[in-house]
């Protein structure tokens, strides 16, 4: 890796696991939440939020000189803002199916506060190429946390994997259903995405002890 | 008046921001280890709501909206759909009102400022904050007064979950909770069992929602005399056209 | 940093702000509003074509396969045989069907709304397609029914704003709007609607004259809400399909 110093890598691998923003920072947990319940959605999400956070890092870095700090939360939020609502102008206007797709995704996205969380805490002190970095890792962690909670909820609640009906037909009793297994259609619900959450912070804390909170 | 009252109670317990929307949730994990914290942030997210959620009402009624530049500015304005820009100026009236309200608060009551003031750039980030507008104009709020309503009621939702937390998680420090669990962890698990207890007010939802203009059974009119009228005004719409 | 904290500074940076993000935003929604109009008007005449059963969808596959957009106008052509508004209970033939924005309708009072029918003509068959609009569980839901003269469902499509994905966002899948094909509207003579229901027993959907399709798990509002926008919306219909046999 000559590309990356030591330090940029420790930029984006970081996030993914000590430092993930869902489990750790605890920032972006709405979208988290409501998304889960498929695979495919989470993934989607992930990548959106790559791109977003990707190119809003860089751009809040390269305007840190020149935001005036009383109104920094409010410049912040117009860029997101501007950034997503363009993309979202554009693929409707010349990627129309991929644009309905994402289209649920273009509030969840503005309102999600990893990206306000990684400016300021980032963006707003440090050089362009680093925030990019930065960006894409904390994205990277993001997104590796909503696939493996979509993983699970997709899997248990509905018994698909990317729509695809891994565990055998429901309905005909095929596969594993043949002996008796029945969906958890709780799995599907929202709160469930919490405890899947709250489960995958147990794991992780488990295997490194330092992350263990004092109370 | 029975419409403020459904309003306020919907808001506050079936569509309550944390745990029916899964909004503010950054803010709520955080800033939940002590009552007396959560209860200055519930406060302040109240406050905010409720002026931002009219606020944007009037931005949404009289310029966004489909031809709402029509109904003040004159018919040839009527073709502007400005909806396009209502997240910008969303955030927009909201990161201003908490930086107006931050500035008032320290300059007339430097105690409240004290004891709230830390909380208020933490509160424009809130999502639950900006989900109350668009809520509001997704839902079709139809006054200014309702809109007010929805945005007290929707910050006393959000006030009474981070409130509870709060307090759970004061009373879960003498119980023997796994090391790893602690903290971040078991916050994430309690919030989805209070979510899923929650969802039982969904329950008390089910038929008087949609407006229904309920005839009923018996008065509805069978079929053939409905179809015999309607055949009496459609032979005459086609042979006027023929 | 000490030069940014000024007021006029401040003050300049957020006109300055304001005026380039508008100006941004708003010159790409114009130079872009053509584009995205004719996206838009492709996708109504691919969803009405769908409701009636004109797809590319093929036996085994779960997806859901419109009329390319090269070839949708051509389509819509020959299979859209007559377009009717019907309005404060007067069904009158009109050009403007198509271009009636539904959402603009729905905050009209009843009596004023103009409701658009679409009739349709396969295989010698005549089929009724109305478009509906309502409420999910976060923004709207729309969608297109297909009616044939015996008020029996011969195709639906749905689709919403921003229902949550995986869970009300599965209204748009093949497997719940194929559900509905074959559902009687009328149950004992009299007019019922179709109910998106819980529980019915009947998850494979074999029994079609209960007026009830199975329900999405964890949706329950959404499909609330498309049982509301079918009910209100057909029964004002009903007595002119009927009529225009």
């Amino acid at each position: 890796m000559g590309l990356l110093s030591k330090k940029d890598q420790k930029l984006i691998f970081d996030p993914l696991a000590d430092d993930n923003p869902i489990t750790i920072q605890v920032l972006g947990i709405c979208s988290a939440l409501a998304i889960t319940a498929q695979l495919k959605a989470s993934i989607v999400m992930a990548i959106s939020v790559l791109f977003v956070l990707g190119i809003g890092n860089v751009v809040i870095s390269l305007m840190r000189n020149i935001i005036p700090s009383k109104i920094r939360i409010i410049v912040q939020l117009v860029v997101v803002a501007t950034l997503v609502i363009i993309v979202d102008q554009v693929l409707k206007a010349y990627a129309y199916t991929l644009s309905k797709e994402l289209s649920v995704f273009v509030g969840l996205i503005i309102t999600n506060c990893i990206i306000m969380g990684r400016f300021e805490a980032f963006a707003l002190g440090n050089g362009p190429w680093r925030s990019f970095l930065d960006g894409i890792g904390n994205a990277l962690g993001y997104g590796v946390i909503l696939i493996i909670v979509g993983f699970f909820r997709e899997l248990l609640g509905s018994g698909t994997l990317l729509g695809f009906k891994v565990l055998g037909d429901p309905i005909e009793k095929t596969g594993l259903y043949s002996i008796g297994y029945e969906n958890n259609g709780f799995m599907l619900l929202s709160p469930m995405a919490l405890i899947v959450v709250g489960l995958i912070i147990w794991v992780q804390r488990s295997r490194n002890k330092a992350l263990i909170e004092e109370n | 008046m029975l419409e403020h009252v459904e309003l306020f109670f919907k808001s506050i317990f079936i569509d309550n921001m944390v745990f029916a929307t899964f909004l503010g949730m950054c803010s709520y994990l955080a800033v939940s280890k002590k009552v007396s914290t959560a209860v200055g942030l519930g406060a302040a997210v109240i406050f905010v709501l409720a002026v931002t959620v009219p606020l944007n009402w009037y931005l949404d009624q009289y310029i966004l909206r489909d031809g709402a530049l029509g109904t003040w500015l004159g018919p040839e304005y009527a073709d502007y759909d400005l909806s396009f820009l209502s997240f910008i100026l969303f955030i927009a009236t909201i990161a201003t009102m908490v930086q107006l309200v931050e500035i008032v608060v320290e300059k007339f009551s430097p105690s409240l400022y004290n004891s709230l003031g830390i909380f208020l750039p933490l509160i424009a980030v809130n999502c639950a904050i900006l989900g109350g507008s668009l809520f509001m104009q997704s839902r079709d709020i139809q006054s200014a007064g309702l809109a007010l309503n929805y945005g007290i009621s929707s910050g006393i939702g959000w006030f009474l979950a981070i409130l509870a937390i709060a307090a759970i998680r004061e009373k879960i420090r003498y119980s023997n909770v796994p090391a790893p669990l602690r903290g971040l962890g078991i916050t994430f698990i309690i919030t989805g069992l209070m979510a899923i207890g929650f969802m039982s007010f969904g329950g008390m939802l089910t038929g008087g929602d949609e407006e229904e203009e309920t005839t009923p059974v018996s008065e509805v009119t069978p079929i053939e005399e409905i179809t015999k009228e309607a055949s009496e005004e459609l032979v005459l719409t086609t042979n006027e056209k023929e | 940093m000490a030069k940014t904290d000024g007021n006029i500074y401040t003050l300049i940076f957020a006109t300055v702000m304001v005026i380039v993000v508008g100006g941004i935003l708003a010159g790409l929604a114009q130079g872009l509003k053509p584009a995205i109009k004719e996206n838009e008007r492709y996708e109504k005449q691919q969803n009405i074509l769908y409701a009636m059963g004109v797809h590319e969808n093929g036996d085994d596959t779960g997806s859901v396969n419109f009329i390319p957009t090269e070839r949708v106008e051509g389509e819509y052509k020959k299979y859209i045989k007559q377009s009717y508004i019907l309005q404060n209970g007067k069904l009158t033939e009109s050009e403007e069907a198509f271009t009636v924005d539904m959402k603009k309708q729905s905050k009209l009072p009843k009596s004023e709304r103009k409701m658009p029918l679409f009739v349709g003509e396969r295989e010698g068959k005549k089929f009724y397609v109305i478009p509906m609009y309502g409420k999910g569980l976060w923004d709207a839901i729309w969608g297109y029914i297909a009616l044939d003269q015996e008020l029996v469902v011969q195709g639906a499509y749905f689709d919403h704003k921003g229902e949550t994905p995986g869970l009300g966002a599965n209204i748009k899948e093949r497997y719940f709007m194929d559900d509905f094909i074959g559902e009687y509207v009328m149950e004992a003579g009299k007019y019922e609607g179709i109910t998106v229901a819980k529980g019915n027993n009947d998850p494979v959907n074999n029994t079609k004259d209960d007026n009830e399709v199975d329900a999405l798990a964890g949706a329950t509002i959404t499909g609330d809400g498309v049982s509301a926008m079918i009910k209100s919306t057909l029964k004002s219909y009903i007595p002119h399909i009927q009529n225009l046999k």
